[in-house]
């Protein structure tokens, strides 16, 4: 049952949703994560800000690459021209993400704050969550881990980040937009926040989870052109064959020239705590040549320091399956 | 250029508060009064002359909304005034209306006004006045400084101070006052007459501070959290309707609990299963994550509206022609995603019908159905949507 919370909708320029900000006051955008969490009872804010009606939901393309407002919903930029010729990985991305419903309402923002779906931090009768109660410990890591992390986590946090839209983000290099009241003067500035510094891991402190606070909004992403957005894939594996979470994902992306491999972005989802790069994948594959043996070794690089629980010993090999189909496809593309 | 009455003013935000967020006033008389504050009774502040016109049988519950002028122009047009008088009469609120050249008391329940040059003394209160709530006393800028309603608890319910670059005409400014106060219509009288809506002035919602018509337990009880109702305009299936809902409340419960529209149903209630599909503007979209405040002024289509049991949609038709049903629970669902999907555009084939339609669980399993009756309908809606093409 939902908590009884005060509503308030902000219209006007973006910047209005900074004068509101107070203390227990949550963004509600496409409230697919939000009003779900908020009726099981593990969010239970006093305050909810409908950001819906600010406009921020615009698609520009630019020479430099491509803006996406915070408030452009998943399926709106899943089927736009561009994103589908110059950034496929995020299209395909997107569209491997919930269901068609979910994505005509979820946002970009709200993608990036999107929460995890640890069946612990779901089921407040489950005393121990360092997320949702700090320092009550993890249910998870002695319990049921399936579903859980097996790069980034450890005893205090094991918890997937769930979401496939940052996963590819993070291989096309995005940068996150957000406004706040920064400095002495308190003036409302922009800053930049690189899409790999804006999902934190969990540490000691599971209940931080991105580098923004209370009275920052998200205002746009953007995603620079780069020669290796287009050669571009997403490939998502998962328990049935549409409208699932990951049990392991991976975004890549290649610049391919003169038959080697110049420039490569790896990233996985469904394994990780947060949405995650592998640069060591990457490095085995730069300079080489896109052969499946090379796909391979920078599979096994990708998982070398995975620390899986006795539940999700599975998702080493099948990360790495992942990886190498990812690549594959990547690599015939275009 | 002066607001019109109904124009929205762009770019601010009017503050409303609900009892959650009202709190005794532990920032000290000097700061500026904000929503939620304790404010210090008129008299206090000016004179009692003040507390004479506010009456003498003075009712403890009934607000009043305080407008500060710091110019000296006239309040307003005698047409202007009317629409105020109207307005206050509806929300039963005392007007005073300050400025350093006169004063404007209005009482509805007896029908008179006062507009009159103000005493010596509310005139050597008027820099104390001006100060606590926060509106510059200068004599150079006409017209409305600031405008509050404070109930007749004393606390701030409504506080707008004007930009400096904006212009509000005292009428424009109590109409936002008297949305904000509007007082449930079942509740005129008893002991929840102080309990009033506050009502947005940019976006036409309402957020209200009633308890029902139950006896309101006092306002500074932090205990006590407010079943904060909403009013609300959705058009469902062609049709403008008003409803009344708390915040929390989701656009599936609305149209079922309250609006008798029991075709969209319940099925997870998280986002898992599809069974309460709606078009929202077109699109489809999932009705138990849609809290039902954030659909206001939406077009919403449930399955009621797709069509009659005399004029089925080619979808419904579908559907009964290719029996693609068995236990029917989530067939409205399956309909309108199914509607949605077709107006999308993006299925070439059975494959992509599957895969855009798993947002639709059905348990019985009649998917091969769904799928063929999905296919024989997407040919006729296309078709009708383009009758250049010819019949089918």
């Amino acid at each position: 049952m939902t908590a009884p919370f005060e509503y308030v909708r902000v219209t006007g320029e973006a910047d209005a949703a900074l004068d509101t900000a107070t203390p227990g006051t949550q963004l509600l955008a496409g409230g697919t994560t939000l009003v779900d969490l908020m009726r099981l009872g593990v969010m239970s804010p006093a305050r909810l800000l409908d950001i819906n009606r600010l406009p921020l939901a615009r698609i520009e393309e630019t020479t430099q690459g491509l803006s996406i407002g915070a408030l452009v919903r998943n399926s709106d930029l899943a089927y736009h021209p561009a994103v589908q010729a110059r950034f496929p990985v995020l299209s395909q991305a997107l569209l491997a993400g919930a269901s068609p419903q979910l994505r005509n309402m979820a946002t970009t923002g709200g993608n990036l704050m999107q929460r995890t779906r640890c069946a612990y931090f779901r089921d407040v009768g489950v005393p121990a969550c360092n997320k949702r109660d700090p320092g009550s410990g993890c249910a998870a890591w002695d319990g049921f881990a399936r579903q859980h992390a097996i790069l980034g986590g450890g005893p205090d946090c094991i918890a997937v980040h769930p979401s496939d839209m940052c996963v590819a983000m993070v291989a096309l290099d995005a940068v996150v937009h957000v406004r706040g009241h920064y400095g002495a003067d308190a003036a409302v500035t922009e800053r930049e926040i690189p899409i790999g510094d804006f999902h934190l891991l969990p540490g000691a402190t599971p209940a931080r989870e991105t580098a923004i606070g209370p009275g920052e909004l998200i205002t746009r992403v953007t995603l620079p052109a780069t020669p290796f957005a287009a050669r571009s894939a997403y490939v998502k594996a998962r328990d049935r064959a549409s409208y699932a979470f990951a049990l392991a994902s991976a975004a890549v992306a290649l610049h391919l020239e003169g038959g080697k491999i110049r420039a490569a972005r790896v990233a996985l989802g469904g394994v990780a705590t947060k949405p995650w790069r592998s640069r060591e994948a990457e490095v085995a594959l730069e300079g080489q040549a896109p052969s499946e043996a090379v796909f391979e070794r920078a599979a096994a690089a990708a998982l070398s320091s995975a620390q899986p629980r006795p539940d999700n010993r599975f998702k080493v090999p099948l990360a790495k399956a992942t990886i190498v189909r990812a690549l594959t496809r990547a690599r015939e593309a275009v | 250029m002066l607001p019109r009455a109904n124009e929205p003013i762009r770019g601010s935000i009017f503050r409303v508060a609900t009892r959650r967020n009202i709190a005794p006033d532990v920032r000290g008389a000097d700061h500026p009064l904000q929503v939620g504050d304790r404010a210090p009774t008129l008299d206090r502040l000016v004179s009692t002359d003040l507390d004479e016109e506010r009456g003498q049988e003075q009712r403890a519950d009934a607000p009043t909304v305080v407008a500060l002028f710091g110019g000296d122009d006239a309040p307003t047009s005698e047409g202007e005034r009317e629409a105020i008088r109207a307005d206050l009469r509806a929300l039963g609120a005392v007007l005073i209306a300050v400025s350093p050249r006169w004063l404007w008391v209005f009482r509805p329940e007896e029908e008179r006004q006062f507009l009159e040059s103000p005493s010596p003394a509310l005139r050597e209160g008027l820099p104390r006045l001006f100060a606590r709530f926060g509106v510059p006393l200068d004599e150079r800028r006409a017209g409305l400084g600031g405008l509050f309603v404070v109930d007749g608890d004393d606390f701030v319910r409504f506080a707008h101070r004007v930009g400096p670059g904006e212009r509000i005409t005292l009428g424009t400014a109590v109409q936002a006052a008297s949305r904000a106060m509007l007082l449930p219509p079942d509740c005129r009288t008893g002991a929840s007459r102080r309990e009033f809506l506050l009502f947005s002035l940019l976006t036409g919602f309402a957020v209200a501070v009633a308890d029902g018509c139950a006896p309101a337990p006092p306002l500074r009880d932090a205990g006590s959290i407010p079943r904060a109702a909403v009013d609300l305009t959705l058009e469902i299936n062609g049709q403008r309707r008003a409803l009344r809902v708390e915040p929390r409340v989701s656009l599936l419960d609305a149209l079922r609990e309250q609006l008798a529209l029991t075709g969209t149903k319940k099925g997870c209630d998280h986002g898992q299963c599809g069974a309460c599909t709606v078009l929202i503007d077109g699109r489809r979209v999932l009705s138990c994550l849609t809290l039902a405040v954030t659909a206001a002024d939406a077009k919403v289509t449930t399955i009621e509206g797709l069509g009659s049991p005399e004029a089925l949609h080619p979808m419904q038709a579908a559907f009964v022609a290719e029996d693609a049903l068995q236990c029917g629970y989530c067939t409205p669902g399956q309909i309108m995603s199914a509607v949605g999907m077709v107006s999308e555009g993006h299925a070439k084939d059975d494959g992509d019908i599957r895969e855009l339609m798993s947002g639709n669980i059905c348990r019985c399993g009649a998917y091969p159905n769904i799928v063929t009756a999905i296919r024989r309908a997407q040919k006729e809606m296309n078709g009708l949507a383009l009758p250049s093409k010819g019949p089918a």
